[in-house]
């Protein structure tokens, strides 16, 4: 298990969250990885930066078996939503076909799908709450 | 047409079928309402159809014609009272129709993809498709979502595979028809669309064509299904590509000017017809992608190709159906999904056309006044000099569809017809050729016929140099299936 967590994170939940014990935990498992290679590259949103902005987390999760997990600790409870990929020959990036379609595979929280595009926020978002939230995610 | 010959084929077809009860399971015939070619666009069962015996109702099957014939088409046209919206996005059912020793035995499966599971369980046309808007609750992360694998079949070293034209081909299993999933030549090229009508060289080799707007894929796929080669060309412009042509040393990309530079669903919304362009072809060279030429014709709008071949000099032919303006794509058919027609144009007619491009200077159309669809060559003759190009033709002026198969001779310049009259609607017929013959008239032609009068479908052989003789033998299935679009022989 790979547990993450920014400074800025940390910071920002210190400043804002008050008393500490409403900074909730995330644990996030990704299920079902076809290839047990490569990287989980996963993105953490909220509603501000689901649709086009950087994540607000994120984790780069190494894949050895068919599933992976990581913690996000001291969130601000609320709404969030996980954008992933696998980037199953570590290149750093999304791979894709000569028409720009993904050839990696892709998943989102409440594995969502999208339809001629990303899955919508409202699709693919779910509530963290104070006292803790473990999400799965399975690859399709 | 030869009336006599005819009468006696209804005659014996007629003796030859025991009873009109539709077996249990196969699709429902028509409700007296509506019109008898109407079944030709009924649903297919939800399984599809059993191994089943067909019955020889006329002739003697050839002993030398022992093989499969392997159809595809659109078969799930209605959930409720819900009608597809356009024929080219009805789910695939895969055919076999093995015939061995004189007996032909027919079966059918959907192709298992995603569109066809969601669909089914929902009881509802949900995706979004080449005539179709689609329901918003439907993910597509990929042209795969949508593929309806409902165009053609190819086989390759044993396994067979279900062709679409904006996606994936399917692989299947030959013989239980069950399906495997897309297929993903490399794997940077997963979910590239693999055109419908690939190009098997006579030795084997496999050339096609992935269309993404004005960007074409060209693959290159060894007889044992290796890829050998994937390369891509500019065509300029996102013209509508369902076929193409080729000869021994060239691709030819047919780009007519029937134009869609926005493919959101329904994609036939987004064509415009610009004439202005003309029909304009890309020759490209078979050893090297970037070695290519240009080629202009008259505009003229084409779904099928015949078969290319080059002349000492360089000078490229080839034979396609052409048409004035677009058809069918446009209206999709929707009316005879829900049994209605509104008769027939003439402009909607296709030619049997031939194309001639010379090493330089504008491409002539020599028409051959031959009016039909879907034309056919013989496969040891693909991309070489040849004599015929087999079509269906005999446009009905009663009902949609053609009654008739045509054979041109391009030598002797001279067309060979039969026509079956309007209790037939005749589809593709594929050359099969005859053992240890060596021209293209040594072939059987081999098709599939829904026979109106008696509410079932068939399957015909021609003798590919005599067809005015009328069939040399006719298999009837005690059931119909509805009218699909292409098929192979293996």
């Amino acid at each position: 298990m790979t547990r993450t967590t920014s400074l800025a994170a940390l910071i920002t939940t210190a400043l804002i969250t008050a008393p500490m014990a409403l900074a909730a935990d995330l644990t996030v498992t990704v299920q079902g990885i076809e290839k047990p290679q490569g990287t989980i590259m996963l993105g953490l949103f909220d509603a501000a930066t689901y649709e086009d902005a950087g994540s607000i987390q994120g984790a780069n999760l190494k894949v050895e078996g068919d599933q992976v997990s990581v913690t996000f600790e001291g969130l601000e409870p609320g709404e969030y939503a996980v954008k992933l990929y696998h980037d199953v020959n570590d290149d750093g990036e999304m791979d894709t076909n000569p028409f720009g379609m993904p050839t990696e595979p892709f998943a989102f929280s409440n594995d969502a799908r999208g339809r001629f595009g990303p899955a919508k926020w409202d699709a693919a978002k779910f509530e963290v709450s104070a006292d803790g939230t473990t999400h799965t995610i399975t690859m399709n | 047409m030869d009336f006599t010959r005819r009468h006696f084929m209804e005659t014996g077809i007629g003796l030859g079928v025991a009873g009109s009860v539709l077996s249990a399971g196969t699709a429902a015939a028509s409700p007296a309402k509506t019109p008898a070619w109407h079944l030709g666009y009924q649903n297919a069962p939800i399984n599809g159809f059993e191994a089943a015996e067909m019955q020889l109702a006329y002739g003697q099957p050839p002993a030398d014609l022992n093989g499969a014939l392997f159809r595809n088409g659109p078969a799930q046209f209605q959930y409720g009272d819900q009608y597809a919206s356009h024929w080219f996005d009805g789910d695939g059912l895969v055919h076999r129709i093995a015939i061995d020793d004189g007996k032909a035995v027919h079966k059918a499966r959907f192709v298992e993809t995603k569109k066809r599971r969601e669909e089914l369980a929902a009881n509802a046309f949900l995706a979004p498709g080449f005539g179709t808007l689609g329901d918003e609750r439907f993910s597509v992360e990929g042209p795969d979502d949508v593929n309806a694998a409902n165009t053609s079949v190819l086989m390759i070293n044993g396994e067979l595979h279900a062709l679409w034209e904006a996606g994936s081909a399917f692989a299947m299993n030959a013989d239980t028809l069950e399906t495997k999933g897309p297929k993903t030549w490399r794997d940077d090229l997963k979910g590239m669309p693999f055109l419908a009508h690939p190009k098997v060289e006579p030795d084997g080799r496999i050339w096609n064509l992935a269309v993404g707007g004005s960007r074409v894929g060209i693959y290159r796929i060894s007889a044992s299904g290796t890829l050998e080669d994937f390369g891509l060309v500019d065509i300029g412009r996102a013209a509508y590509i369902h076929d193409w042509t080729m000869s021994a040393r060239h691709l030819i990309i047919l780009v007519q000017p029937w134009i869609n530079e926005n493919l959101r669903p329904p994609v036939v919304a987004g064509f415009e017809w610009q004439p202005q362009h003309g029909l304009q072809m890309l020759i490209v060279d078979k050893d090297d992608f970037t070695n290519q030429r240009w080629a202009q014709a008259p505009a003229r709008m084409f779904f099928h190709t015949g078969s290319a071949w080059e002349e000492a000099d360089g000078t490229l032919k080839f034979d396609a159906v052409l048409y004035k303006r677009p058809v069918l794509g446009v209206g999709g058919g929707a009316d005879e999904i829900r049994g209605e027609w509104a008769g027939r144009q003439s402009a909607e007619d296709g030619v049997l056309t031939q194309i001639v491009i010379p090493t330089r200077g504008d491409a002539s159309l020599i028409e051959t006044g031959l009016i039909g669809e879907f034309p056919q060559v013989d496969p040891r003759f693909r991309g070489k000099a040849r004599h015929l190009t087999a079509m269906v033709s005999g446009p009905s002026q009663i009902q949609p569809g053609s009654t008739g198969l045509a054979v041109q001779d391009w030598r002797s310049g001279r067309s060979d017809v039969f026509d079956f009259g309007d209790q037939r609607m005749v589809e593709e017929f594929l050359f099969v050729p005859k053992r240890g013959g060596s021209s293209d008239k040594d072939a059987w032609l081999v098709g599939t016929v829904l026979n109106l009068k008696a509410g079932k479908s068939e399957v015909c052989v021609f003798d590919a140099a005599r067809v005015s003789d009328g069939p040399v033998c006719i298999w009837q299935a005690d059931y119909s299936w509805p009218l699909g679009f292409h098929g192979t022989w293996a």
